[in-house]
């Protein structure tokens, strides 16, 4: 009988698992006071006029193809929105330093680097619009 | 050389026969089916997921029904969580025959929960941390990267 109950336990805590990780994919977090000159050079050197979404990409990470995907497609239907994607496998110091725990990671950044939002996961288009306003006009 | 790619219900599809035996491990303390369990990671991780019972049950059967995939995965992470599989599975056999119960019921439920968050979810733990452990190696380490 131990077995079941385990199963039974197991599967209990693995819904619960399953549902809170599922909740924070596309979560956007509010931006940071972080100043504009500390960014990492490949940041800053990415940014647009407009508003640039920088998306934090690693190499072997699906979500960060469907991200890319997702975002360059929203970056084509709006004139001062842009997209650029950093893959930083081989520069961890640049995740270390922007506090990117997994990938991808996507942040919003006005032209003056004063940092919007962040995205961790696959972002909804229309809540990632939605949070951006007034930075971005609605096509 | 190009890293192979894969389709991904593949994995997820493994995963769930993985479930289904893990979860009858548990049930029936029957630690033979375990010990095949093993055999099936050790044959995902170290030869490859094409080689796997579950994967060419997969390829023969049900991708045929599914069509092709929209998109393909590097096959790293998930043959990296194939081998965290097998550990688990070595540690669970020598538990349970040992007589050491509980090892043997605490290894097979920590891969039982692993394979449950990846069939029901798509989220696959074992690749996670292959991330995170790709991300913390020093660079002059991961010369194929």
């Amino acid at each position: 009988m131990t077995g079941v109950w385990v199963v039974l336990g197991v599967l209990a805590l693995g819904l619960l698992a399953g549902v809170l990780l599922q909740a924070r994919e596309g979560r956007i977090r509010g931006g940071s006071d972080r100043p504009a000159d500390e960014l990492p050079v490949p940041v800053a050197e990415a940014l647009q006029p407009g508003v640039t979404l920088v998306q934090i990409s690693t190499t072997f990470c699906a979500p960060c193809r469907h991200a890319r995907v997702r975002l360059s497609a929203l970056a084509d239907r709006h004139d001062d929105l842009h997209h650029v994607e950093l893959d930083v496998t081989h520069q961890p110091e640049v995740a270390h330093a922007l506090g990117v725990m997994r990938t991808p990671t996507t942040f919003a950044y006005a032209a003056s680097g004063a940092e919007l939002l962040r995205v961790s996961g696959v972002p909804d288009a229309d809540a990632l619009l939605d949070a951006l306003q007034p930075h971005v006009n609605r096509a | 050389m190009p890293k192979r790619q894969i389709d991904p219900r593949g994995p997820r599809f493994a995963a769930g026969i993985t479930t289904v035996v893990l979860a009858v491990v548990l049930i029936t303390s029957w630690w033979p089916l375990l010990a095949a369990q093993g055999v099936v990671f050790a044959i995902g991780a170290f030869a490859g997921l094409r080689f796997s019972p579950y994967g060419l049950l997969y390829r023969l059967a049900v991708q045929p029904r599914l069509g092709p995939p929209s998109e393909r995965e590097d096959e790293a992470p998930p043959r990296f969580a194939q081998g965290v599989g097998f550990a688990f599975a070595v540690v669970g056999v020598i538990g349970y025959a040992t007589g050491l119960t509980t090892l043997g019921i605490v290894a097979t439920a920590a891969a039982l929960f692993a394979a449950f968050l990846n069939v029901a979810f798509n989220f696959c733990l074992g690749c996670e941390a292959y991330l995170l452990l790709q991300r913390f190696t020093p660079t002059r380490k991961r010369a194929e990267a």
